[in-house]
């Protein structure tokens, strides 16, 4: 193996680590394994510690990559809010990591709520821009109907999906503020979704391609960062604590995705 | 050289950057618009569809890397013409 090809294996090596340490949290978090050794503590301040790297890569190579397309590139500013969405996360999750590090499960809400809000319409904007910079370079986006039917599609099921996994969260006990912002995140999902699943059939046609690994791990990552916060609703709203771990396990999963694919493209463009 | 034979070698070339499904269906798309159809295609025509399927790879593969990919594909339809 050579030197470069270990050190871009480095990364997934790390992550799959990751995974698999919150994935035996999450499945035995009473096993003497996580009780006496990786205790609870310390696997939420390593956590803390992973989301802000990852999440600090992703903005940055985001940022790179639009600093490597030229002025006129019709995806240059997507790139460039991707970078900013991931950089609002990032603070969001900055403000988290005095209590995180230390071992404490951080306030909600918090100032850091804001900054996670403020993240969606940059990410959903670097979407909606990045589509119609490849329905304009000629590259083939499905028709009006085919576009109308996906946004339909992913609507109804959204739908379907979310209002039985939502009620509780709905129905909840406690602070107003709390459970809007609980309702929120999931609301602001789906939204992000739409554009999700028009890019997704993008890249289906991508597969198999250095571009196609770009847009599977950011849209994989996204994925698991919806797939996060309707958990986190979830399981806040029944009071289930003991399954914290498998939402970390997704925070951690999404940005680390998604650093992966800013990276790829980075490389892309830079070689 | 036939439009056809064209596409998949455009296809082929393309293929590793951004799929052969999308380079494929990518190519059929620009040969609509510029109205190439099936039967043998003209130097000029082939310029042209190149010229769009650059400002495509542009978005995904930025100016340099998109013009030096559409270089390999116009050595690949060279050999080819040549060979026949």
């Amino acid at each position: 193996m050579t030197k470069s090809r270990g050190v871009d294996l480095l990364p997934w090596v790390i992550l799959a680590l990751v995974v698999v340490v919150y994935g035996g949290w999450a499945l035995a978090p009473s096993s003497a394994l996580y009780a006496d050794v990786l205790t609870p503590e310390l696997l939420l301040a390593a956590a803390a510690l992973v989301k802000l790297v990852y999440l600090l890569a992703g903005a940055l190579w985001a940022f790179a990559c639009r600093d490597r397309l030229e002025e006129d590139n019709p995806a240059r500013p997507a790139w460039a809010l991707l970078s900013v969405g991931l950089g609002a996360t990032f603070v969001g999750q900055l403000s988290y990591a005095p209590y995180q590090l230390l071992g404490r499960a951080a306030p909600f809400p918090s100032v850091g709520d804001l900054y996670f809000i403020l993240a969606y319409p940059f990410l959903v904007a670097a979407f909606v821009v990045l589509l119609r910079a490849y329905r304009e370079s000629g590259f083939p986006v499905g028709s009006l109907g085919e576009r109308l039917a996906i946004v339909c599609g992913v609507g109804l099921l959204a739908t379907v999906v979310a209002v039985p996994i939502l009620k509780p969260v709905v129905n909840a006990e406690g602070p107003l503020l709390e459970r809007v912002l609980t309702v929120m995140y999931p609301v602001l999902d789906l939204v992000l979704l739409v554009p999700l699943a028009l890019l997704l059939r993008v890249a289906l046609r991508l597969r198999g391609s250095h571009v196609g690994s770009v847009w599977a791990f950011i849209l994989g990552g996204m994925i698991f960062m919806c797939v996060g916060d309707i958990s986190f609703a979830y399981f806040s709203a029944l009071g289930w604590t003991h399954l914290d771990p498998f939402v970390h396990l997704t925070f951690i999963l999404s940005y680390g995705l998604i650093a992966g694919g800013a990276y790829r493209q980075y490389r892309l463009l830079h070689s | 050289m036939e439009t056809s034979e064209t596409v998949r070698v455009v296809a082929q070339v393309l293929g590793p950057y951004i799929g052969e499904t999308m380079a494929r269906s990518a190519t059929e798309a620009h040969c609509e618009k510029l109205g190439i159809t099936d039967g043998s295609i003209s130097s000029e025509q082939t310029e042209a569809l190149l010229g769009k399927l650059a400002g495509g790879l542009n978005i995904f593969l930025g100016r340099d890397k998109a013009a030096a990919a559409i270089a390999e594909v116009r050595s690949a339809l060279r050999s080819r013409e040549a060979g026949r």
